[in-house]
């Protein structure tokens, strides 16, 4: 087994996991954690292209991808907070109705 | 200051953002930095018009996907004097919205859309080609439907906007359409008629025809002419700027702009004049019945809409664009005019509540008077003769009877102006407390109808000086007929008659007052709801899929993306 497929099942694995956590968790916090999981996994994929094919321009999309994570997780974590406020124990489920 | 003016899209944005922002803070002092705006553009558009010249901007290759898909510009003296009458009714509704708005606890958002309003506007009249007026065309739209539903909490107000919102999308396809035929290199809308324009698929006829229903959607014209009366749902303001004086105009403008291409399908020319007179004809027999004010006076926009329409179907684009300019002052002033009492009734609008209530605000009384004396074509003493009679006087010439029929029709504006005149300035109120007079929110709108006063006395007599500024871009102009001409003479005789009939008839001594006329709502036409409801349906199945709930979007995607990736593994 050679390098690249190892990171490549790495990062599937990866996309697996923050996908099902996505899906199955409830709680704000930690379906923010799975997405970020599976921009990892994604991140992982971009770099490993940058590898193989080399040159920088794959590089800079990886880096981009980071700092886009990090300002979604800001827009996150203030609706987490806003749910918070309504409900001790938040659950995305309760938040259907866009009024109010 | 040509080159100035081609760059007035983006005077009212400073203040957008400043209003948006909070910028000068407090609900009092909401609006007062958006308030420059219009003004600036009032005065940079009045100074190039008497300058003249013409100045175009253009970036090449701004929307790829279309076949001109170059953002161009053009200031010239026909946009100039759009930008003159939007600066100038725009300022003075500005000012009065300070007074109309002031207890409103939205004040801010309603100057933000107003702001948005005129800057789409403005984009709109200074387009050089088909793809900058599609946005401008579509801008205002979507403004139009933000201020008709600005009180969105109030019943009816929604479907209202909705309603426009849809009729301006009929306009929007047709001119998309339009804007994807056109081939590259057209130059500006005038040329539109040149023949390396009209090759595309259909012709002339068809482009004309297209252009047609974008400006009659626009205009509310014949079979689309129902969202107007029911936009009145939204402020009055909005319906004096918006509604009455430039939005609706815009499309006279479009067809003004490219009546060579009109003068090369004379089939859809003639449908134009037909369509035209018989929304005036029509408009104005369904003014006479309406139970709400602002309604009564929204069917004589329609009907005036028409009258413009015909001009330019009959071969005459100044005549038309003469009383777009006239009816802009005058009707402004008649909304703003009702408006008044409207806000000292507390938002009440139906005629039976205002009966007698405008006899103590004066200036709204004299306002509405020498608005429905324009109106009516006074002539001499009022800007109305010179435009009406202009476009009355061609008809008869080229389509006698097209012509005569729209000279007949000023016996109904006589007649339906002159009964909301009697029945809210004239009759005696049954109850006289029913107003609140508030000082302090009077004082501007009171002011604001000074200018527009004026503006509806004196503008006719710029006709002369307009016709030979505007020869050039409207590549020759027909001649106005001279002052107290015949057909002038007899329509302001037929529109006095009905005036006064119809005012001597709502006054009349009666014993019992007559049966209270319908709730007043802006409920449409049932064929209208039909459509509707079939979309309604259509939206609610849609928006099954929209349950809200994050796990079944995230679902939804991740089986998307797996499928198109499939597919594009399999189809290699």
């Amino acid at each position: 087994m050679n390098a690249e497929s190892l990171v490549l099942g790495t990062s599937l694995g990866l996309f697996a996991i923050g996908a099902a956590g996505a899906l199955l968790h409830r709680h704000p916090v930690a379906m923010l954690m799975a997405i970020e999981v599976m921009l990892n996994a994604a991140n992982l994929l971009i770099v490993l292209g940058a590898r193989t094919r080399g040159g920088a321009d794959a590089e800079a999309a990886a880096l981009i991808v980071l700092v886009l994570s990090a300002a979604e997780a800001v827009i996150g974590l203030a609706l987490a907070l806003a749910l918070f406020r309504r409900k001790p124990v938040p659950d995305v489920d309760d938040a259907v109705e866009l009024r109010g | 200051m040509i080159q100035l003016l081609a760059w007035s899209w983006l005077f009212t944005l400073p203040g957008l953002v400043l209003t948006a922002f909070g910028v000068p803070s407090g609900r009092k002092n909401a609006g007062y930095a958006s308030l420059p705006g219009p003004i600036i553009t009032l005065i940079v558009a009045v100074i190039a018009l008497v300058g003249g010249g013409s100045f175009s901007v253009g970036f090449e290759n701004w929307l790829p996907f279309l076949p001109d898909g170059a953002f161009r510009s053009l200031a010239d003296p026909l946009s100039a004097l759009m930008l003159a009458i939007l600066g100038f009714v725009a300022s003075l509704v500005y000012v009065y919205s300070l007074g109309y708005m002031a207890d409103d606890p939205d004040k801010r958002r309603f100057f933000v859309y107003l702001d948005l309003f005129v800057a789409t506007m403005a984009l709109l009249v200074l387009a050089g080609n088909l793809a900058v007026l599609l946005i401008g065309w579509t801008g205002v739209g979507i403004s139009s439907f933000l201020l008709i539903s600005f009180w969105r909490d109030r019943p009816g107000t929604l479907g209202a906007g909705l309603q426009a919102l849809a009729a301006n999308a009929v306009g929007d396809g047709a001119l998309l359409l339009a804007a994807s035929i056109v081939p590259l290199g057209c130059g500006p809308l005038v040329t539109l008629g040149s023949p390396q324009c009209t090759t595309g698929f259909g012709g002339a006829e068809f482009l004309a025809l297209l252009l047609f229903v974008a400006a009659a959607a626009k205009s509310a014209q014949g079979p689309l002419y129902f969202w107007l009366p029911n936009a009145m749902a939204g402020p009055t303001p909005i319906s004096a700027l918006i509604h009455a004086a430039t939005m609706v105009a815009a499309g006279v403008y479009l067809l003004v702009r490219t009546h060579a291409l009109l003068a090369l399908a004379p089939e859809v020319s003639l449908w134009v004049a037909v369509i035209g007179v018989a929304t005036a004809l029509g408009a104005s027999v369904a003014s006479l019945f309406q139970s709400n004010f602002k309604k009564g006076i929204a069917y004589s926009t329609v009907a005036q809409l028409g009258y413009m329409f015909a001009g330019v179907g009959v071969g005459a684009p100044f005549a038309g664009l003469f009383h777009l300019f006239t009816h802009a002052s005058f009707k402004a002033l008649l909304f703003l005019a009702a408006g008044i009492v409207i806000h000292g009734a507390g938002g009440r609008e139906a005629l039976r509540d205002l009966r007698g209530l405008g006899r103590s605000f004066p200036f709204s009384r004299w306002g509405f008077l020498i608005g429905s004396l324009a109106l009516i074509g006074t002539p001499l003493i009022t800007a109305g003769s010179f435009s009406k009679d202009a476009i009355i006087d061609v008809a008869i010439a080229n389509q006698p009877v097209l012509g005569w029929l729209l000279l007949g029709g000023v016996i109904l504006t006589g007649a339906y102006i002159g009964r909301l005149f009697a029945m809210v300035y004239l009759l005696p109120a049954d109850d006289p407390h029913a107003i609140h007079h508030d000082p302090e929110a009077e004082r501007p709108m009171n002011w604001s109808l000074v200018p527009l006063m004026a503006g509806a006395i004196v503008l006719g007599w710029l006709g002369g000086w307009l016709s030979g500024v505007l020869a050039g871009p409207l590549d020759g102009v027909e001649p106005l007929p001279p002052l107290l001409n015949f057909t002038g003479g007899l329509a302001f005789i037929l529109g006095a008659i009905g005036f006064l009939g119809v005012a001597w008839y709502v006054q009349r001594p009666r014993v019992e007052p007559a049966a209270a006329p319908a709730e007043t709502s802006y409920r449409p036409d049932a064929w209208v709801r039909a459509i509707a409801d079939a979309g309604y349906a259509a939206a609610v199945g849609f928006s099954r899929a929209q349950s809200g709930l994050l796990a079944r979007y995230a679902f939804g995607s991740i089986v998307a993306v797996a499928v198109v990736v499939l597919l594009r593994v399999s189809l290699r």
